[in-house]
């Protein structure tokens, strides 16, 4: 398994400098530099406070290693990258890596409760309508998944805020305070809109898995052997399932990290989503590329941890 | 070195445990409440307001935003500041003690004397430790204030108002000294800057004369000067916070974290979510009560209007300041659930967005359903000017083309339906220009109506013939005139913001093409001269006629020495006037020059004058002393809240509707039920 993980970690990091120069091409080939200073500093700014700023952020080098091989952007870009050390914002000179740390907790605290919570109400929800099979409620499960997984997200998070926060005021319509007191009541409201936007497709993914593992010879044997329908739902075939079930879950762990970019937007939660959308908004392309970065990272470190995870669950499966 | 990122980490995990700890001990019954605030603010006097982005910086002598400004404004107490209620808006005295006269000098400069109040205190800050071990704070002196106006030379650090500084004698000298010491001796760059400061001798034209007194000496009169002193680019900044605050070792930098003499300090500053202003005890106002000084006390006086308005309410006259103990900035990045949350009580006042500003206006006044909520509308026209310019360097629509070219612009003039244009565009809310002018500055007419400003097709016709384009046709080439019209903005929006101006020349028989570019292409076409007709704005930074009218001096135009006359007008009559005016005190002659200058730009039309905007402001009853300002002062000092009948309203308007929640989970079980009932039946 040793061999078969450092294969795939060889794959990730060619993948990983691919990304790289992908970003850089992107970001930094096309866009003029005084563009990006003008951008930073405003459209009034005196021509030697933007070559400043250029001097500063690294800008004013040249973009390929044709003239030197170290003084370079292309080799600032990788090494400040893959060195982890991703400077300073271009918006406004703060240290990104301040900025990640700051983050990650907003993040988490929005989409840990939204995916624990999610994972399980998919997966109770798709047991119940796979255990009331070919009757009206699976057929009404059916309908409202397709309906709930055919609507825009927005409609989700303006629907919920004019509804649920303005008409019922039930929760803050939006904002953030780390305050124990406080941080639920603003949690509540995104966590509620991410779990019902994502347990349609949830529900239904889980439910065909669920009533294929149930069509299987060893629930009928077990059926047959006198076991109650509730023990062979909750024991056999979610444990079968667990395969398709490890797969989704194991890959979105790592971008529970990322955070959500338009709950955390349209909520106020200053987490790491809501910092790409800033970053995107205000042309900080230090800090977009750094989380485009380590979005790749955690997609490499997702899929990694997805086929290990089948090794764990299902004694079958070799990792060679 | 490592602090932060641990400190910023443990933040990180300080959030997850509250959350942890919020659910666990919260639950639903508990956050069953839309107040965003902890219950034990519900009653004290703080105010909310929002920010949508962070200010890129809190550095005094470098903000330069209305979002800085709302913190720089409140933290960093000036020499001189505005009166609150008075227009025209009037300089008193802050932290000097008198505005001061101008001292005629020999070779035809001018100096400015300054005294401070004595024992002025700086907010308490551990980077005074520096001057002395234990220190906490200490007195302002003259010296502060003269190392923040070297501050704005110095090219390092990057302030965006060198320009009307440059008349300091010595200035750009300084900027110079110091640039060239720094290069020649990098070690020299390392050192702090108020060591920098003095080792290159300081600025010529600011003499600190003692402890309070300080001498501001320009090469020549420039009388706006003292606006600028109004502003916190010149307020006093203590050497030992830029010192300090470096970025190095965990301490933030100094344009994150101010140090001022301000009634308010910042407690916290989270760019991603809150700003959070507290009142700052070693104020003077709040130290020295008795002194009653202007800007410490709520005006006795104001304009008239302003006591029926109940600004001069005697319950605050002549009372101590601030009136608010805590200033609570939420970031929100949306504007509609902004305005949701203004209407559930919870900010304190609002802008109208678009979306609501039929419901909230009606006929240009508060609509019955607001009034009835008891909170009142606000309008304020900025000290601004929107215009559509002519490049007057261009043979076609320029002065080369004398009174062929001036009848031509006359006649495009007369096709401008600014009023149409306000109301499609921007709600309305723009007062129509007739001159540069705004309302609220001296020199301002308001019967003045100027003859091209007005819709007159057939006139346009008239004299569009006379300029020798009968019917818009081009004689040498026997087709349409073709101009440009350039601009940078590349949206659809501005796109048809501008057609409303193409189509309406189009009338006249014009073929006007919009050229729309990148910034930096449009930037380059103004280089080059290469464009014709532009649109254009300006928010002026003080309130005089003279930032105005520099707009069209020859001296600023952008083909000559890059200035802001995109125009590029030139006449030497309005160049005259002008230097006549700007000169001047506001007196008898000094209206006189506004108006034959005026009456000049009305002949020539370089622009065609559009509007000045117009901000209409939502305020709760509960919120007092409100006066919208025009310009970016935070004058929150000023203010009060009544917290007890907010608490009530507050509580009255946001009872939580319980039943639907109810409704839909016995709907769930009713539902389910008969499900149950056949399957279990049929397994059995």
């Amino acid at each position: 398994m040793l061999a078969y993980v450092l294969r795939r970690l060889a794959h990730g990091v060619v993948v990983v400098l691919g990304v790289l120069l992908f970003l850089f091409v992107l970001f930094f080939a096309v866009v003029d530099p005084d563009d990006i200073a003008r951008r930073a500093l405003g459209e009034k700014a005196l021509p030697e406070v933007l070559e400043q700023w250029k001097a500063n952020h690294g800008y004013d080098k040249p973009l390929w290693p044709w003239q030197d091989v170290r003084d370079n952007m292309l080799f600032e870009h990788f090494r400040s990258m893959l060195t982890f050390d991703f400077g300073r914002s271009d918006a406004d000179d703060v240290r990104i890596s301040d900025r990640l740390r700051q983050g990650f907790g907003p993040s988490l605290a929005l989409t840990v409760p939204m995916f624990v919570m999610g994972v399980i109400l998919g997966i109770v929800f798709s047991l119940f309508v796979a255990f009331f099979r070919d009757t009206y409620i699976d057929t009404m499960g059916v309908f409202l998944c397709v309906l709930a997984m055919s609507v825009s997200i927005l409609l989700y998070i303006i629907g919920a805020q004019y509804l649920i926060a303005k008409l019922l005021r039930w929760f803050p319509i939006s904002g953030f305070d780390p305050e124990p007191s406080v941080v639920a009541r603003f949690l509540w409201l995104p966590v509620l809109v991410g779990i019902a936007q994502g347990l349609g497709s949830e529900v239904r993914f889980y439910r065909t898995v669920f009533v294929e593992e149930s069509h299987r010879d060893y629930v009928r044997t077990a059926r047959a052997k006198g076991a109650g329908e509730l023990r062979i739902m909750a024991r056999h075939v979610l444990q079968n399932a667990m395969i398709p079930i490890l797969t989704r879950v194991v890959l979105a762990i790592p971008f529970l990290f990322t955070g959500s970019l338009l709950l955390e937007s349209f909520f106020g939660i200053p987490g790491l989503g809501s910092l790409t959308v800033d970053a995107i908004n205000g042309n900080d392309f230090s800090t977009l590329r750094t989380m485009v970065y380590i979005g790749s990272l955690l997609f490499i470190l997702g899929q990694i941890a997805t086929d290990v995870s089948y090794s764990l669950v299902d004694p079958r499966v070799r990792l060679e | 070195m490592a602090r932060a990122p641990v400190r910023a980490a443990l933040h990180g995990f300080r959030v997850l445990g509250s959350l942890l700890l919020g659910l666990a001990s919260g639950g639903a019954l508990g956050a069953c409440t839309n107040n965003p605030y902890p219950d034990a603010d519900a009653e004290r006097k703080v105010l909310y307001t929002v920010f949508r982005e962070a200010p890129r910086t809190l550095d005094p002598a470098v903000a330069y935003t209305t979002a800085s400004h709302q913190i720089t404004g409140n933290v960093y107490d000036t020499l001189l500041e505005y009166h609150y209620l008075k227009r025209p808006y009037e300089l008193i005295p802050s932290l000097a003690e008198a505005v001061p006269e101008p001292r005629p000098l020999p070779g035809g400069g001018v100096a400015y004397g300054f005294r401070l109040r004595p024992e002025l205190l700086y907010q308490e800050d551990p980077c005074f430790a520096l001057g002395g071990e234990g220190r906490t704070t200490r007195t302002v002196v003259a010296a502060d204030v003269a190392f923040e106006l070297m501050r704005i030379a110095d090219p390092a650090v990057n302030s965006p108002v060198t320009e009307p500084f440059s008349n300091l004698a010595g200035f750009r000298e300084f900027a110079k000294a110091l640039a060239a010491r720094r290069e020649a001796d990098p070690e020299f760059g390392e050192r702090p800057p108020h060591e920098q400061y003095a080792e290159v001798g300081g600025l010529e034209g600011v003499r600190v004369r003692g402890e309070l007194e300080l001498e501001v000496v320009l090469r020549a009169p420039y009388p706006q000067i003292l606006f600028w002193f109004a502003m916190p680019f010149t307020a006093p900044v203590p050497w030992e916070a830029v010192a300090y605050y470096d970025g190095d070792e965990g301490r933030p930098r100094f344009a994150d974290h101010p140090v001022g003499t301000g009634p308010y300090r910042l407690a916290l500053y989270d760019k991603q979510f809150r700003m959070v202003l507290e009142r700052n005890p070693n104020w003077y106002g709040a130290l020295h009560p008795e002194w009653q000084a202007p800007g410490a006390v709520y005006p006795s006086e104001g304009e008239p209007g302003d006591a029926e308005a109940g600004l001069l309410d005697p319950e605050y006259v002549g009372r101590a300041l601030p009136f608010i103990e805590r200033v609570e900035f939420r970031r929100e990045k949306e504007p509609i659930p902004t305005f949701n949350k203004f209407l559930q009580g919870y900010y304190d006042s609002a802008g109208i967005i678009q979306e609501s500003f039929d419901t909230v206006v009606r006929e240009d006044r508060l609509s019955p359903e607001m009034a009835e909520l008891g909170m009142r509308l606000e309008k304020s026209v900025n000290p601004s000017v929107f215009y559509l310019g002519f490049n007057m360097d261009d043979p076609v629509v320029g002065t080369a083309a004398g009174e062929r070219s001036r009848k031509l612009r006359q006649a495009m003039s007369l096709m401008v339906d600014v009023e149409e244009w306000t109301r499609l565009f921007i709600n309305g809310r723009g007062v129509p220009a007739q001159t540069p002018l705004p309302p609220g500055l001296y020199g301002y007419e308001a019967d003045y109506a100027n003859p091209y400003r007005r819709v007159d097709p057939e006139r346009a016709r008239e004299l569009l013939a006379e300029a020798g384009y009968p019917g818009g046709v081009d004689p040498a080439t026997g087709r349409p005139l073709r101009l440009t019209f350039d601009t940078a903005d590349t949206s659809a929006r501005g796109r048809t913001t501008i057609e409303f101006f193409v189509n309406a020349w189009r009338e006249l028989g014009l073929d006007v093409s919009i050229e729309a570019t990148t910034y930096n292409q449009f930037q380059q076409k103004v280089e080059n001269g290469a464009y014709q007709i532009f649109q254009w704005g300006w928010v002026a930074d003080y309130p005089d006629p003279e930032n105005f009218y520099f707009l069209l001096w020859s001296e600023m135009a952008r083909s000559k020495s890059g200035g802001p006359n995109t125009a590029n007008f030139s006449d030497r009559r309005f160049d005259r006037l002008y230097r006549a005016m700007k000169t001047r005190p506001n007196d008898e002659r000094r209206i006189a020059l506004i108006r034959e200058m005026r009456t000049i730009l009305e002949r020539e039309r370089p622009w065609i004058e559009l509007f000045h905007r117009e901000d209409y402001a939502l305020f709760h009853g509960w919120l007092r002393n409100v006066k919208p300002f025009g310009m970016s002062f935070p004058m929150v000092k000023y203010r009060d809240l009544d917290a007890e009948r907010r608490a009530e309203l507050r509580t009255a308007w946001n009872r939580p509707v319980r039943w639907p929640a109810y409704a839909l989970l016995g709907t769930g079980v009713l539902i389910a039920i008969p499900g149950f009932v056949t399957f279990f039946r049929e397994r059995q």
